[in-house]
């Protein structure tokens, strides 16, 4: 059964007059992994905190459909319980840090602390996090004194210490550089890979291209189109609709209207895979 | 602008392992034994056989020192000269020397000695705790006894925030002196610089506030299940004994001042 | 409404993260001030602005811990004074209740009672702990009235009635400013944005 489960969800922001999101049908099964692409205000980030319990609980707002994770429907749930299924993290990595705590393992400490862990219990798991996202050289420095890279790593690492089912990333790597987005995915990639269920908005569509099962193309609060990452990132809708693709896509659909790269192929999203496609034809 | 927003200084010392509750308490203790106890030297005997061999004890004392003659000698200073100048004249008291329509009087003296004396207790006592408490270890003690972890939340995020506030005004403080402006200059530059130095600081602070809001509700902030520490706080039998006794003389300070003499 | 209740109100999550910032926000502007050498202190600006979105408790416990910081982390001189910080921002907070924070000349007479109030509370803690004459300039005023044959009390309270009104009033002001230049979504957040809209 889907472990995210979302029937009809439409919603409006309150002082607003049009739904940020509407007619939203979305199924996740446990274990997936599922990217989310679209231009500005195409609902991308209401859907994430649509996800994560912000909505309705923390914007208020109008919010019809249902919305259901784990078997549980948010409106007959509370957001400290939502929480505890559902992880969030977002781009600015600066405001996710609780600025309480005076060192990265107090910081990721926190959200157990609140939950009541045991201590011991609580180190273990504090140690064992820090040691899968390659952060237990930061444990003893101040959060404030850390790079982006690095922040946005110790908040991924905050959320994932609670071990919710459902991971749900609000563009975590728009404000990293290409090192500190590199590290970043790389945490991304570890935690699809040990089975937890993730949910990425991004609009680095090569690292999409890697890593999603499934790509799900919003526009104005809407599914446009739904598939494999080949399938939806190389639509022609997409550039029509105002969406960022890959540059090799690009390329390569021009290069098809001259010729240069073959009707039936599906035209490629990463580099490699231009760089195959093309090389395959000089042969 | 320091970049660090505490006084403490991480060293190893008995008085750094007393539990901070007990700190705190023999704090209240000094100061109301200081502002209700007996005897006129009652306060300058506090500060010679009690707060400055614990600041030795807590391996502070230079610390201690430096910080007391910063923040104290210019306020309990002040204090006495005008106090021992100002004080209403009753009449009967023996005038010391006379400037210019003023008498210093030994009642004078006396009296601002005796509220210089107290305000050294009340405040080099804090300085003392302060040197030797960890902040998260007094809000991890003081919440595991009860006290609520929102509130611990906003103590700890204070300390944090306004050093960060205080570097991002120094950036725009130093940009808006290479654009002209003059600290120095007359009145009305210096009401109109005020805008521009602190608009953007107050703004960009307050639109941060939704998305940490947002992110520590992501971490169970509210939740309602009772919380624990990852710290350990150490509290001893020593700790308890010594609560009670500074809690029995606190009631002995106040019971002297009831006391018909 | 019943009192829990009433207090239970003023606090969401928002109110509480936004306090650390206002009470920062205190410091920074109280520090920014005395640089320009201005003949104010605006050290209650956050104050007052929690005061207002969230109301008169988390007005009051602001102010207290704005005073407890301020001690904790700058100058331990300030302790004392705690109980004027939590009067600002309790009679601040009632302020808004009663709506003087909808219009710019209202928000003058808000300042009024809160510069009132301060005088008021401050007149014992300088009289009882130092004797009527404290470390702030403004005793020299005091230290005249003394000498004119003013009882102490008198003196103090006389002195803090001259200095405060300006003070507050500016301050009631610039958190007012402050308001109107954040977005209704934004403040819809608190729990007492209607106080302010």
């Amino acid at each position: 059964m889907a472990i995210v489960n979302l029937q009809d969800v439409t919603y409006k922001y309150p002082l607003t007059e049009e739904p940020a999101i509407r007619n939203i049908h979305l199924q996740v099964e446990e274990g997936e992994f599922v990217a989310i692409v679209g231009p500005n205000g195409a609902g991308k980030s209401t859907l994430c905190y649509t996800l994560s319990g912000f909505i309705p609980h923390f914007f208020k707002g109008e919010l019809n459909g249902t919305v259901e994770i784990a078997g549980v429907e948010t409106q007959k749930s509370s957001l400290d319980e939502w929480v505890l299924n559902v992880g969030l993290a977002f781009q600015n990595p600066f405001n996710q840090i609780s600025g309480s705590k005076f060192t990265v393992y107090e910081e990721i400490a926190f959200g157990l602390e609140n939950i009541g862990v045991p201590r011991g219990e609580m180190k273990a798991r504090v140690e064992a996090a820090m040691a899968m996202t390659a952060i237990s050289d930061l444990a003893d420095r101040s959060p404030y004194s850390l790079s982006g890279g690095q922040q946005q790593r110790v908040a991924l690492t905050s959320i994932l210490v609670m071990e919710p089912k459902v991971l749900v990333l609000d563009e975590p790597t728009s404000q990293m550089d290409p090192i500190g987005t590199r590290e970043v995915f790389q945490v991304i990639k570890e935690m699809s890979a040990r089975g937890m269920t993730v949910i990425l908005v991004e609009h680095k569509i090569e690292w999409i291209a890697e890593f999603a099962d499934r790509v799900i193309a919003l526009h104005n609060g809407e599914i446009l189109l739904e598939g494999t990452p080949g399938e939806v990132l190389t639509s022609p809708l997409l550039p029509e609709r105002g969406f960022g693709i890959s540059r090799y896509t690009s390329v390569a659909r021009t290069a098809s209207g001259q010729g240069l790269w073959p009707g039936d192929r599906r035209l490629p999203i990463t580099l490699q895979e231009a760089v195959d496609g093309f090389a395959r034809d000089r042969k | 602008m320091k970049d660090k927003l505490t006084f403490y200084i991480e060293r190893e010392s008995s008085l750094h392992r007393v539990n901070p509750l007990t700190k705190l308490v023999m704090v209240f203790a000094f100061i109301i034994l200081a502002f209700f106890g007996p005897g006129f030297w009652l306060p300058s005997l506090l500060v010679v056989l009690g707060i400055i061999p614990l600041s030795f004890l807590g391996r502070v004392q230079r610390e201690y020192f430096r910080t007391a003659g910063r923040l104290l000698l210019p306020v309990v200073g002040f204090l006495f000269l005008m106090q021992s100048v100002f004080h209403p004249d009753v009449g009967d008291s023996r005038v010391l020397l006379q400037v210019w329509v003023l008498n210093v009087t030994v009642e004078g003296v006396r009296f601002a000695y005796l509220t210089a004396s107290r305000i050294f207790v009340m405040v080099s006592a804090f300085i003392l705790f302060l040197l030797t408490t960890h902040p998260s270890e007094l809000m991890s003690d003081l919440t595991r006894r009860g006290l609520s972890g929102t509130f611990a939340y906003v103590i700890t995020a204070t300390l944090q925030i306004i050093p960060q506030m205080q570097a991002k005004a120094s950036t725009i403080i130093d940009a808006q002196r290479s654009r002209g402006l003059d600290t120095d200059g007359s009145f009305r530059k210096r009401v109109g610089a005020l805008l521009p130095l602190t608009g953007p600081l107050v703004f960009g602070s307050l639109v941060e506030v939704e998305e940490r809001a947002i992110a520590i509700e992501a971490r169970a902030f509210t939740s309602k299940l009772e919380k624990t520490s990852l710290r350990e706080i150490p509290d001893t039998k020593l700790d308890k004994a010594a609560r009670w006794f500074f809690l029995l003389l606190i009631v002995l300070a106040f019971g002297s001042k009831l006391w018909p003499s | 409404m019943k009192l829990t209740e009433s207090i239970k109100k003023d606090f969401n999550t928002m109110t509480w993260v936004l306090i650390p910032v206002a009470i920062a926000i205190n410091v920074v502007i109280g520090q920014i001030v005395a640089i320009l050498k201005l003949p104010v202190y605006l050290d209650s600006i956050g104050t007052v602005l929690v005061a207002a979105v969230a109301g008169p408790w988390a007005g009051a416990l602001t102010g207290t811990l704005s005073n407890i910081i301020w001690g904790l982390a700058i100058d331990p001189n300030a302790f004392p004074w705690f109980p004027v910080a939590l009067f600002i921002g309790f009679v601040a907070g009632w302020c808004a209740i009663g709506g003087l924070f909808k219009t710019w000349w209202k928000v003058v007479i808000a300042g009024f009672l809160i510069a009132l109030t301060a005088a008021i509370v401050s007149t014992p803690i300088a009289v009882y702990l130092y004797g009527g004459i404290t470390a702030s300039g403004s005793s020299f005023i005091t230290a005249y009235l003394l000498e004119t044959g003013k009882g102490v009390v008198q003196a103090v309270f006389s002195t803090n009635f001259l200095v405060e009104p300006v003070d507050k009033i500016a301050t009631a002001l610039l958190a007012y400013a402050i308001i109107k230049g954040l977005s209704k979504r934004y403040l819809a957040r608190f729990p007492r944005a209607e106080n302010v809209s």
